[in-house]
């Protein structure tokens, strides 16, 4: 008995897993028929088998190690054929949730925004940090005569909000991505060198060769559109994919143009940017209303259920595209009664979005492209390429 | 009111109940819905775990039944209602034709007479009959019949002028009893599950998977093979086996619930293969290794001692053909060695579990559970695998058990 090991179950990240949509993992036999059926398993390390009964047994931080985790879309197919009804797919998008808030800080904020009663507070926060700017500045929340928010707000004040909390938000995400990785290094049993540290790729083949390969595939959902069950899924997803770098690139040509160079906002409706904008806009209420339906169907198709931080997401996402597009519609309309107070609304429920981002499922988008990155090198490290292995050999 | 036990089905378990209770002294009726009695055990090449043949078993059982006054039996049977209460049921049977009369013991003219070829059901398919046949050979009552299928056409009149004058009749018809009994022993048995159900399996699909039942017709030497067990698709003896436990059983889109035998079938079915070629390699894939109680664990060992037969802990959830070999792949993960694993077979066999006759024909007047098995209530007690799933030597202890509480039923009500 040398290699006694003594499991020491986590119960509060068991609790966890199962509160945020895995409570069927305890009814899991280990009969690995999903890490079989898995259109996105690996052969070398399958999943989902080893991560329900890692689950299952608390063990949370061999779970915090596992890349495997989001490599998974759930697409559901391993819940379909589940012989127990213990729905892989589901509890997989459990850990993921759970592992977001891990390696979120402050924690407290992650638990403000794990639900729908806090994330309506912090968009109400918001609203009132504007109209508090707005008081200071002494313009009326309802300015008289044609609707035109910059009466109310200049881009200025405006960034003077959203600069700080983009920035917060990055430092807030890089920290969870850095911990990540060193993390799923660990997990994933790297050689370590002779200090203990893992290899870490280098700057330029990270950005050049495994990111850039990464996003290409994340860009046209290869992944997800392996998923059997669930395949339709990926087609709401991709439109909103493609809205989020529409809408980010014309929310930084405004940025900068009105920010730097005195451009006047609002832009004519026939300038290419603002036609661009609005089909962004568009397209991002089709994308989640078709998200939100294809979510619906596959639920009453018994493949796929949903939790709390599935909805948040879906009706924040939502709240900005319909208070957006309403803004936009109110002020053409120049129905001020109602445009003031539904654009007071968006920007608070910007900024929830923005701090959406590594708190909440949202922040599947720096972790999922941060394991499919770490994938590509890890394979390339394991096969002994990338002259690492070559490396190691020399110094023996 | 009744003092006579009615028992469906002339299985085992049944067969069973019967003379337990007949050689108590009670009246007892037999319906069974085959044209013989013996019921699934006939089927089968040899017992775990101490490889004999089920005939000597069913031997005796039958010689029970000959010899016993008090037992009457119906075959070719089924029950069409029941009323009434304990102590007094009333059950009405219709009694279908075989369309041949009991002197008709060997078939063999009609069948070189008959022009059509109907697959085997007895053999799963493996093999065909004529329209005219024996069931098997050790059937017993030892009646040939005749399919309804061909009546009224010229084939049965071909066959019925090859056979021996009096020996086939195309007038019968179905004929209706109504008897009165004090209580009723449901013994309805099982049938293998319908393996093409299992969508990823491939059962259907590929010609070189079978199911247990099959291979178990074909190690028979009265089977489909005189005894070989080969590949459906060119006929030769497999050189690798593999076996794929818990086909739709403990799993909650087919039966929900362990097969309690299919563990132990395959584990024999090992031994049939090893006998057969010392050199092949068996793989079987499973959850569980479910071989409860001292025997069955012992069996297991031995099997496990056996170099060429390997173990990998992992379900098969997908299956492939190599389109030139007609070999089956075999793809599961290895949950302990790590990795997936894609093993290629000449023959794959579903370990495929029992599924109890009431999910698919469920007899009027019986209440059964979710899942087919027969509920017990007063007078009305189930044994066998219409119970449970439960191997052959549990069958007839808990037929011996119904019989006896059949008969508290008959002396409470009496008295």
């Amino acid at each position: 008995m040398a290699d006694f090991k003594k499991v020491e179950p986590d119960l509060s990240f068991i609790r966890g897993v199962m509160d945020s949509g895995g409570e069927t993992v305890n009814r899991c036999y280990q009969c690995a028929t999903c890490s079989v059926v898995c259109p996105l398993s690996n052969p070398d390390r399958p999943f989902p088998r080893k991560e329900m009964l890692w689950a299952q047994w608390g063990l949370a931080s061999k779970v915090s190690g596992d890349v495997d985790v989001w490599l998974c879309h759930q697409c559901g197919d391993c819940t379909a054929y589940c012989p127990r009804g213990a729905r892989p797919g589901d509890v997989l998008a459990g850990i993921r949730n759970n592992a977001i808030k891990y390696y979120a800080s402050p924690k407290g904020l992650a638990d403000i925004m794990s639900r729908p009663t806090g994330v309506v507070a912090i968009i109400i926060f918001f609203i009132l940090v504007v109209l508090g700017e707005i008081f200071l500045l002494g313009h009326p929340f309802i300015p008289k005569g044609e609707v035109d928010y910059e009466k109310v707000l200049t881009v200025l004040p405006i960034d003077a909000v959203f600069m700080p909390l983009a920035i917060f938000v990055v430092i807030v995400a890089l920290k969870g991505v850095f911990e990540f990785w060193h993390d799923i290094s660990a997990g994933a049993k790297l050689p370590q060198s002779y200090t203990g540290t893992y290899p870490r790729p280098k700057l330029g083949d990270l950005i050049c060769d495994y990111g850039w390969k990464s996003i290409i595939e994340i860009l046209k959902h290869d992944r997800f559109k392996k998923c059997g069950q669930t395949a339709e899924r990926a087609k709401g997803h991709l439109w909103l994919l493609w809205s989020f770098i529409i809408l980010f690139f014309v929310t930084n040509y405004v940025f900068i143009g009105a920010d730097i160079f005195g451009m006047h906002v609002p832009l004519s409706m026939f300038h290419p940017v603002k036609i661009l904008a609005n089909i962004g806009a568009v397209m991002l209420i089709a994308g989640v209303l078709m998200v939100k339906a294809m979510r619906d169907q596959k639920t009453k198709e018994g493949v796929l259920s949903s939790a709390t931080p599935d909805w948040i997401l879906i009706y924040l996402i939502l709240a900005v595209g319909v208070t957006g597009l309403g803004a936009e519609i109110l002020r053409l309309l120049n129905i001020a009664v109602i445009a003031y107070p539904v654009y007071y609304l968006h920007l608070g429920c910007v900024a929830a979005l923005f701090l959406a981002v590594p708190y909440t499922k949202f922040g599947h988008l720096v972790y999922r492209t941060t394991a499919y990155i770490f994938q590509r090198w890890s394979d390339e490290i394991r096969a002994g390429r990338n002259g690492f292995a070559k490396k190691m050999t020399l110094d023996h | 009111m009744s003092n006579s036990i009615l028992v469906i089905g002339g299985g085992f378990s049944g067969l069973t109940a019967a003379c337990e209770a007949a050689e108590m002294g009670y009246d007892v009726y037999i319906v069974e819905k085959q044209s013989f009695l013996g019921g699934r055990v006939t089927q089968l090449n040899k017992y775990f775990p101490k490889l004999c043949p089920p005939t000597c078993g069913l031997e005796i059982n039958f010689k029970r039944v000959k010899t016993n006054p008090r037992i009457n039996f119906y075959t070719f049977a089924d029950v069409k209602s029941i009323t009434g209460g304990p102590g007094d049921f009333n059950v009405e049977i219709q009694i279908n034709p075989k369309y041949t009369t009991p002197q008709c013991t060997n078939c063999k003219p009609g069948e070189e007479a008959a022009t059509q070829e109907v697959p085997n059901e007895f053999n799963f398919g493996l093999n065909t009959r004529k329209p005219i046949y024996m069931p098997h050979p050790m059937a017993f009552p030892a009646q040939c019949v005749l399919d309804a299928s061909v009546i009224g056409t010229e084939e049965a009149a071909k066959i019925k002028a090859a056979m021996p004058p009096g020996h086939v009749d195309l007038n019968q018809k179905p004929e209706t009893i109504n008897l009165n009994v004090g209580a009723i022993i449901v013994a309805t048995g099982w049938q293998p599950y319908d393996a093409t159900k299992i969508d990823n399996l491939g059962f259907g699909k590929y010609e070189n998977i079978i199911t247990n039942m099959m291979l178990e017709r074909m190690a028979s030497p009265s089977g489909p093979t005189g005894g070989k067990i080969v590949r459906p698709s060119d006929k030769e003896e497999p050189k690798t086996v593999g076996f794929v436990q818990c086909a739709g059983s403990r799993d909650e889109n087919h039966l929900p619930y362990c097969s309690y035998i299919c563990c132990m079938a395959t584990l024999k079915h090992a031994l049939y293969l090893r006998e057969q070629s010392p050199d092949i390699e068996i793989y079987i894939f499973y959850i569980d290794i479910r071989s409860p109680g001292r025997k069955y664990e012992n069996f297991y060992a031995k099997v496990k001692a056996d170099p060429k037969v390997h173990f990998i802990k992992g379900k098969v959830a997908e299956v492939g053909e190599n389109p030139d070999t007609k070999a089956i792949k075999l793809i599961a993960e290895d949950t302990i060695g790590g990795g997936k694993i894609e093993q290629e077979v000449d023959l794959a066999v579903l370990a495929t579990g029992m599924q109890p006759h009431g999910a698919t024909e469920p007899i009027p007047g019986i209440e059964y559970d979710e899942n087919g098995f027969v509920k017990p209530k007063e007078g009305i007690i189930p044994c066998g695998c219409a119970k449970r799933p439960i191997d052959v030597v549990s069958s007839a202890q808990s037929a011996t058990a119904a019989a006896l509480k059949a008969i508290q039923t008959v002396v409470r009500r009496a008295g």
